[in-house]
């Protein structure tokens, strides 16, 4: 990925490096600016009013640390996306595994299946969920059972096409040599192929998670009640109602929290190759393998 | 007792008075009696001179049981419970209460409808909505053994038009639809002493400063109440010039479309917004440190209308008997007047009418008018519940006008 | 032989996910058609989805279609592809020559600014929109920076500018990434060659890079474009006027606001059926990405 980029020697590209980083300003500074102002002394969230723990700690009702509705809209928000990625990950990794090596005819209608999702609007998705939880699958109660189902849903093409590009990238080489050397096809599986792609699941976690932390639309259209707001429904609907800095507190506590999943999920990925030594192939797994006893 | 042959022959005068003016009636509206009960197949709509007895489904909870504990889940309008008269309550009975809000009525009804959320307790809704909830089986009947304090409640209505016997429902609060304002604004008050007051809401000089209600039945009546027309009219035409007009005002004022005047008038955003009753007074808590409390004004016309929303409880309640405290604790003369004194909405009770609550200094002396009178109360209009084909057609003029 | 041993298992690893897809994606979309073409119950006027076709019913269908070519919805939708359009545009403006430093110029920053780039991705969007609804109140600090400089503008008060800015500041970063990604994998030789061959800078960029990063462009503006197309709660907390209603506003409003869901569900079939072409573009570009890839 390095080696085709050189310094452009004939300008020196001042225009495009000051757009660039006026680009990052933009991106943050009103965020910073709102995560600033959920320490604002007053009720306003536009007029700075002095700096106070007020909105975090010390009001009794409305603050952060006691409204508890602004708990249990952080707690569904975490849950739920902790949930989703326990489900989707896998159930992604598998498809993308078996749309890889599936040589049905069916295979490729799958193909096309998991793709659609990615291209479909979030309202087309939502509205068609929650009718379909209203009117026939009826058993499943809206909230949070209905919500898991629609995170899955929409996150699970995310992690085919995140693992695809890795399986790509491995190559059937491993498999066909472990499987030279006698191995099922299940074996294969289990040593060569999924220790191989640890870091596409890894990053299949932490983007299934974003993802459903982010999600506004299909918790809103899927929810029951406030016992099953998630942090963006809540923020949505104090909007449109009057709302204090508490809010501004929660959604800098649900980027704090989202920003704790990714660095966790880096680390993941920085143990996984300094413990396997090579950078991503899988040699040493072959190694251990061939060591295996048959 | 009414003569029933006068009655059905009044009855069915109007009847094809409205089919000539173009309103259908389903026929078994014709010839209804009024006070029957009704087949589950049609809605019998009550109206003021027209009381219905809802059916009786299901038999109410047994008496003398003892209160559920946990989260009493309660579907609410926003900011319209008092959250000290609360955690009281909370304290009382040793339990929690936790509130779904809703934006609009039929934002309600659908929730229950869909059985998406599950309350147990209901609170605001109005009779526009009670006959889609009794025939869709949604409400039980209350059990009045548990309610000591329903006596409490203003004599003419315990006995509601729209629900005889007083079996699904207990009044909450009396209101009425009028203009907040702040006085400091400049705003024109000519408009509302000559008694044309809606027109405010299309005079161009408040355009960007102006709000009316998320609200298609007060919108749309007020609308109607302002050219003369009959405010539960199903005639085509004439919703095809509220249509018209509320385009007008769209195009002149350029309104913002919600239920938040009880903050943005006292901020200062918006000089004029169509709202509630209760708005102004509870938008006295949203005024800024150093605003004399004294700018916040309503109007509201001569000939107002006037409505009372209620407590009542789902059938599938899952603490009934909790609700039915619930309810009973509002209904206490000294819990309504906290409750007031934070929400702005007059509770329905016969202890405390306008005259007394002004008398005690519970409101600013500028929003006086804002309280309603018991002759206020009864000689006011009615929103009452519509067929549901003219319903269609009041949602229809609604989107319209929302789709800009 | 050997090679078709191990297709059970391939199959039975896709198995889960394709059945979970059909249950929960596809079959939904159904439904949603089923309750398009309902029955109307005639207390409540919602609909009673109709699970056979031969049941359907299409008064809905033509009323909203009439109401989209010639009445009130026309505007509606007029209105939503104006917006997109406006907002996709302004964000390739703004979001291509970030992507093109990044790609060509970044140098040791480029590590830095990649991070930065992925960082919008981890804050909510809604928070992101509530950051700029503090400010652009009236008494917020934008408003107070633009009247400073003798600029008065109520921005929140249901202007579709603020709209479409809205989309811009909530969708360019999507656009961002796959734009750098797809400019990245640009033969830089072919530049040298024009370079060599005398090209100016700017004649080298027209001629070479832009024709080049076409595909990658196409396929950037869609990713973009198809979640505005269904976008609702940006108007809704940027403006909440008639004078901005998007096509997903009405969706939410027949949806959840009103008693009368099949009128939702047939204006997302209508918007689903607009998109298709997108939608179909998109995919079929993908898979032939796919396929260069694994050649």
């Amino acid at each position: 990925m390095s080696g085709l980029i050189r310094r452009n020697p004939w300008r020196r590209p001042v225009v495009l490096a000051t757009w660039t980083w006026l680009y990052v300003a933009w991106m943050f500074v009103p965020v910073v600016i709102a995560f600033v102002f959920s320490f604002n002394g007053g009720r306003s969230r536009s007029v700075w009013q002095g700096f106070s723990l007020r909105w975090w700690t010390e009001d009794p009702n409305a603050s952060f640390l006691h409204d508890e509705s602004l708990h249990s809209a952080l707690r569904n928000s975490l849950i739920l996306a902790v949930l989703t990625m326990l489900i989707s990950t896998p159930l992604g990794i598998a498809l993308a595994l078996g749309l890889a090596r599936w040589r049905a005819k069916v295979a490729k209608g799958a193909n096309w299946l998991m793709l659609v999702p990615l291209v479909t609007p979030e309202i087309v998705m939502g509205a068609s969920l929650l009718l379909v939880f209203s009117n026939l699958y009826t058993g499943v109660p809206l909230g949070r059972p209905a919500q898991l189902l629609g995170h899955v849903t929409f996150s699970m093409s995310y992690v085919v096409v995140v693992s695809r590009g890795r399986l790509l990238a491995i190559g059937r080489d491993y498999e066909e040599a472990a499987r030279d050397l006698g191995a099922t096809a299940i074996q294969a599986l289990r040593m060569v192929l999924l220790p191989l792609l640890a870091p596409a699941i890894l990053a299949s976690f932490v983007i299934v998670f974003a993802m459903s932390i982010d999600d506004f639309v299909i918790s809103s259209f899927l929810s029951s009640g406030v016992a099953s707001e998630t942090v963006p429904v809540r923020i949505y609907s104090a909007v449109r109602t009057s709302s204090t800095p508490a809010l501004n507190a929660l959604a800098s506590f649900l980027v704090f929290s989202s920003l704790f999943a990714l660095a966790l999920g880096m680390l993941g990925v920085s143990t996984y190759r300094k413990r396997r030594g090579a950078d991503s192939d899988g040699e040493s797994v072959l190694t251990e393998f061939a060591n295996f006893d048959m | 007792m009414t003569d029933r042959y006068g009655f059905n022959r009044r009855r069915f005068l109007q009847g094809s008075a409205a089919v000539a003016g173009g309103l259908m009636l389903p026929a078994s509206l014709l010839s209804a009696c009024g006070d029957d009960n009704v087949s589950g197949s049609a809605l019998t709509l009550a109206r003021p001179d027209r009381p219905v007895t809802l059916p009786t489904a299901a038999n109410p909870i047994a008496g003398g049981l003892a209160h559920e504990g946990g989260t009493l889940q309660i579907l609410n309008w926003v900011d319209y419970l008092n959250p000290d008269t609360l955690a009281r309550f909370e304290e009382l009975y040793g339990v929690k209460t936790a509130v779904t809000t809703y934006d609009t009525e039929e934002i309600a009804l659908n929730k229950l409808r869909s059985g998406a959320f599950q309350p147990d307790l209901i609170i605001g809704l109005t009779d526009s909505v009670l006959p889609r909830l009794v025939a869709a089986d949604l409400l039980q009947p209350l059990n009045k053994s548990y309610l000591s304090n329903f006596n409490n409640v203003i004599a003419g209505l315990r006995d509601p038009y729209y629900d005889v016997g007083a079996q699904y429902t207990v009044p909450y609060i009396i209101y009425s639809t009028g203009i907040g304002y702040r006085a400091d604004m400049d705003v024109d008050t000519s408009y509302f002493d000559s008694g044309n007051g809606w027109d405010i809401l299309w005079d161009p000089a408040y355009s960007g400063r102006l709000g009316i209600l998320d609200s298609y039945r007060d919108v749309i009546g007020s609308v109607l109440h302002r050219n003369g027309e009959d405010i539960n009219t199903g005639d085509q035409k004439v919703l095809d010039a509220v249509l018209e007009d509320l385009r007008e005002m769209a195009a002149a004022t350029n309104p913002k479309i919600d239920i938040l005047a009880y903050t943005e008038v006292p901020a200062g955003t918006r000089a004029v917004n169509q709202c509630w009753s209760g708005d102004m007074l509870l938008g006295v808590w949203y005024l800024p440190e150093d605003v004399d409390w004294n700018v916040l004004s309503y109007w509201q016309p001569d000939d107002m209308v006037t409505g009372n929303d209620f407590f009542c409880i789902p059938t599938k309640s899952a603490r009934p008997v909790l609700a039915h405290e619930f309810t009973n604790f509002f209904l206490d003369v000294d819990n309504a007047l906290e409750n007031f004194g934070w929400t702005g909405y007059q509770p329905a009770l016969e202890a405390l009418p306008a005259s007394t609550l002004i008398e005690w200094e519970y409101v600013p002396p500028n929003l006086e008018n804002a309280l309603i009178t018991p002759e206020q109360y009864a000689a006011g209009k009615r929103a009452v519940a519509l067929e549901p084909e003219v319903d269609n057609r009041w949602t229809d003029v609604w989107a319209a006008f929302n789709a800009g | 032989m050997r090679k078709n041993e191990g297709q059970w298992l391939w199959g039975l690893l896709a198995a889960p996910g394709t059945i979970w897809l059909l249950l929960l994606f596809a079959l939904p979309f159904y439904g949603l058609a089923c309750v398009a073409f309902g029955e109307i119950d005639p207390i409540f006027r919602n609909a009673v989805a109709a699970w056979n076709p031969l049941e359907w019913r299409f008064e809905n269908f033509g009323e909203v279609m009439g109401e989209i070519l010639t009445g009130s919805l026309r505007r509606v939708f007029v209105r939503t592809f104006g917006y997109v359009l406006a907002a996709v545009v302004l964000s390739f403006l703004i979001g291509y020559p970030v992507a093109y430093y990044l790609a060509r110029h970044a140098g040791r920053w480029r590590g830095l600014l990649l991070a930065l780039m992925i960082l919008p991705f981890w804050v909510n969007y809604l928070m992101r929109m509530l950051a700029w609804v503090n400010l652009l109140q009236v008494d917020g600090w934008a408003t107070k920076a633009f009247s400073a400089f003798g600029f008065q503008y109520n921005f929140l008060d249901g202007k579709g500018i603020t709209v479409i800015l809205g989309l811009v500041y909530g969708y360019v970063p999507f656009l961002v990434l796959p734009l750098y990604a797809s400019l990245e994998r640009l033969d830089v030789r072919l530049l040298e060659a024009a370079r060599d061959l005398g090209a100016s800078p700017g004649h080298a960029f027209r001629m070479v890079t832009v024709p080049l990063s076409r595909p990658g462009m196409m396929a950037a503006g869609v990713i973009i474009a198809l979640p505005m197309f269904g976008d609702y709660y940006t108007n809704d907390m940027l403006s909440r006027s008639p004078a901005t209603e998007m096509i997903g506003n009405q969706v939410d409003f027949y949806l959840n606001g009103t008693t009368q869901p099949q009128k939702g569900a047939v204006l997302v079939l209508v918007l689903s059926a607009m998109l298709v072409v997108f939608m179909a573009y998109y995919l079929v570009t993908t898979m032939r990405m796919q396929r260069e890839l694994q050649t």
